[in-house]
């Protein structure tokens, strides 16, 4: 079995380590039919259209961008609830591209996945102890009789009370059953753990709570997570690294701080500008950079760099014609454009020495 | 000081349940001057959203038991007539929504949708109003509107939605607009259009605006006053600058220290709220927030606390000494930041 080493995603800090999980020019692909006995296919939906990507054991990567973008596509394409279109998928030293049946099922013990919405994520029917001990029975990991003592270990681990293993989903707030989520994840000791908008549907004040859970069970578990989320500021707080898609592609990959101060790639300058902060003094610093309309169809994608309809910076017609490659900037930082921004393009001044500088 | 357009006083709004009665709105009073912006934070439940339906009359359950006032340039609304009501909701006070696809009627062309305020209001024959209808359109920045006007609302997307329900808001240049986390569905980059789209429509149609929202980031960059609310009560009053760097409830703090900020850096440890916000129908007694509150006191049990003026406009409800106040501001919550 031979590693094939990817040569676009190069500036790694860590090289040495193998990745645990690896995308190689990943595509996922939806077929658009239309008749309903003869289906024909009339096009494709191209949700993920050539991803390279590394996650190393123990960090946390950030996937961001706007609806439609892909990113939870690729996500379930990571955790092989998909199929890939095309190119390889490794997670652990393995190609597990084409991985099936029993082999795929073994292999979930190492990865799991949060989902957005906790409440639908869980049986109504079933009490919490069940679904949280629900991996053990289906794995075989743990002897039936210790399933419970597990089961309650694992509730106290994540903040719940081990006297509520009896209780239904519908009696658990949305931070709580947030947290179900996280005991039913971590039932297996994973590897990896895949996190689609886990904190999303949550209030403010109990955001932070599931956010402090997240790191705690990295640091005891040394989990790695793929993080997915529209909020910026949550991604760029938990991630180490932080992966902007733009219509299927990985059109930025920078540590979240270079992200947000040297921006390189015009999409993500423009999303860092429209992050709000919550600070007035700091956010009149910001420059508004407002976007034009909205994400074009992934049925159809425009030609070259897939962004040049929307972009400020596009010229033509080289935009228009050749689809950038990922070009290294800053230390780990990588982007995909003609002309990427300078530094400081969207911030004016270093707002954490004004931020010490007020106490 | 101005007259203020829209004036609430002590407003609650109560729903008998078969669990009890919640308590949704209890005691709200606030004012919104002409032109200005006032920013609604809270978590959900914090009764944002049923005060301002109350104010449009939108709160049509028969059993729900209202008092206190609501004043549309001196008129009590809670008093007038539902017809003469329906003259001032979306004429004079407008309001729009979270999710737009719900607000939207989706067997309808959203042209002819815009296009009936003019007809119900105004009695303009179809055509005219439909044309008026295209020109709002075009107004909130949907390209190619006259085609637009003719479409459903799901051949919209998610932020030409919230432009169409804003087209609409605006029809007939009402003095205040309520929007409801109107961008709360929204991506960021779209976020930043539609705000930017409030921001510059209050300008021309010289509208005051109401912000109700969660996101501390949207009301301090859009708003000029901001009033904080918890289990169905303003804890909090001032404007933008008292609230983001001189806050005096706990409550505001936990919620500046618990959001992650992007501006900075990554190492710094998040600080949530401890619990979770209370049921409505079981609010604790005193000081509804004394159960999360890390600074309670024996008193915070016992007694509510009323919203006590600091210095002209700004105000907070809570028993710790302004000294208490200060010195934990100094010392815990601007440190952080």
């Amino acid at each position: 079995m031979s590693v094939v080493v990817n040569e676009r995603v190069e500036p790694q800090p860590d090289t040495q380590r193998q990745p645990l999980v690896k995308l190689v020019g990943v595509k996922k692909w939806f077929k658009l039919t239309r008749g309903i006995v003869f289906q024909k296919v009339v096009g494709h939906v191209h949700a993920v259209d050539g991803v390279d990507l590394e996650v190393y054991p123990g960090e946390t990567v950030g996937l961001v961008g706007e609806t439609g973008c892909g990113k939870s596509t690729l996500a379930r394409v990571v955790m092989r609830l998909y199929d890939l279109t095309d190119g390889e998928l490794w997670f652990d030293g393995q190609d597990i591209s084409h991985m099936h049946g029993g082999d795929l099922r073994a292999l979930r013990r190492d990865m799991q996945m949060i989902f957005q919405d906790p409440y639908a994520s869980l049986n109504p029917r079933k009490t919490v102890g069940a679904i949280i001990g629900e991996p053990f029975r289906l794995h075989g990991t743990v002897p039936r009789n210790r399933i419970e003592s597990e089961v309650k270990q694992l509730m106290e681990l994540v903040g719940l009370n081990p006297e509520h293993f009896n209780r239904y989903p519908h009696a658990f707030s949305g931070g709580q059953r947030q947290r179900i989520g996280f005991a039913r994840a971590l039932a297996l000791r994973p590897k990896l753990i895949v996190c689609d908008e886990p904190v999303s549907a949550l209030d403010v004040s109990i955001q932070a709570q599931i956010v402090n859970l997240l790191e705690d069970l990295q640091e005891e578990f040394n989990l790695t997570y793929l993080f997915i989320a529209h909020d910026l500021s949550v991604v760029k707080h938990v991630s180490d690294r932080v992966a902007v898609m733009y219509l299927g592609k990985i059109v930025e990959l920078a540590p979240g701080e270079t992200l947000y101060r040297n921006p390189k790639h015009p999409y993500t300058g423009a999303l860092m500008s429209a992050v709000p902060i919550a600070d007035p003094d700091m956010a009149a610093q910001k420059k508004r950079i407002i976007l034009e309309g909205d994400v074009p169809s992934p049925i159809d994608p425009p030609s070259g760099c897939r962004f040049h309809p929307r972009c400020y910076r596009a010229q033509f017609p080289i935009c228009r014609e050749e689809q950038p490659e990922l070009e290294a900037h800053h230390p780990g930082q990588v982007a995909a454009c003609h002309f990427p921004l300078e530094d400081r393009a969207v911030l004016t001044e270093g707002s954490s020495e004004a931020a010490g500088s007020a106490s | 000081m101005p007259e203020p357009v829209l004036e609430v006083k002590d407003l609650k709004v109560h729903f008998p349940t078969e669990d009890g009665l919640v308590k949704a709105v209890d005691g709200v009073s606030l004012s919104v001057a002409p032109g200005e912006t006032l920013g609604v934070v809270g978590e959900s439940g914090s009764g944002k959203s049923v005060s301002f339906l109350t104010v449009m009359g939108l709160v049509t359950r028969k059993d729900a038991y209202i008092s206190g006032e609501v004043l549309f340039r001196g008129q009590d609304l809670l008093k007038l007539p539902p017809e003469e009501m329906r003259h001032i909701r979306g004429a004079k006070i407008s309001m729009i929504f979270q999710d737009p696809l719900t607000a939207l009627n989706p067997v309808h062309r959203v042209g002819n949708q815009i296009a009936e305020v003019f007809q119900v209001h105004r009695k303009t024959s179809k055509k005219e109003a439909f044309g008026e209808a295209v020109n709002l359109l075009q107004l909130v920045g949907i390209p190619q509107p006259q085609a637009r006007a003719r479409q459903y609302p799901h051949e919209f997307s998610g932020g030409m939605r919230q432009r169409a329900m804003i087209a609409m808001a605006l029809a007939l240049n009402p003095d205040v607009l309520i929007a409801d986390e109107p961008t709360t569905a929204l991506d960021v980059t779209v976020q930043a259009q539609i705000l930017e789209l409030i921001d510059r429509l209050k300008q021309e149609f010289d509208a005051s605006v109401v912000l109700i929202t969660h996101d501390l980031g949207v009301v301090a960059e859009h708003c000029d006053d901001i009033m904080v609310m918890y289990a169905g009560k303003p804890v909090e009053f001032g404007e933008r600058r008292d609230i983001y760097y001189g806050a005096h409830h706990p409550y505001t703090w936990g919620l500046m220290q618990s959001i992650s900020r992007i501006d900075q850096p990554r190492d710094e440890r998040l600080k949530p709220i401890k619990g979770q916000p209370p049921s409505l129908i079981h609010v604790p007694p005193g000081c509804s927030f004394n159960p999360r509150c890390p600074y309670a006191m024996p008193i915070c049990r016992k007694e509510t606390p009323q919203m006590i003026p600091v210095n002209g406009h700004h105000a907070s409800a809570c028993h710790l000494p302004l000294v208490e106040k200060e010195r934990i501001l100094k010392e815990e919550v601007l440190v952080r930041r």
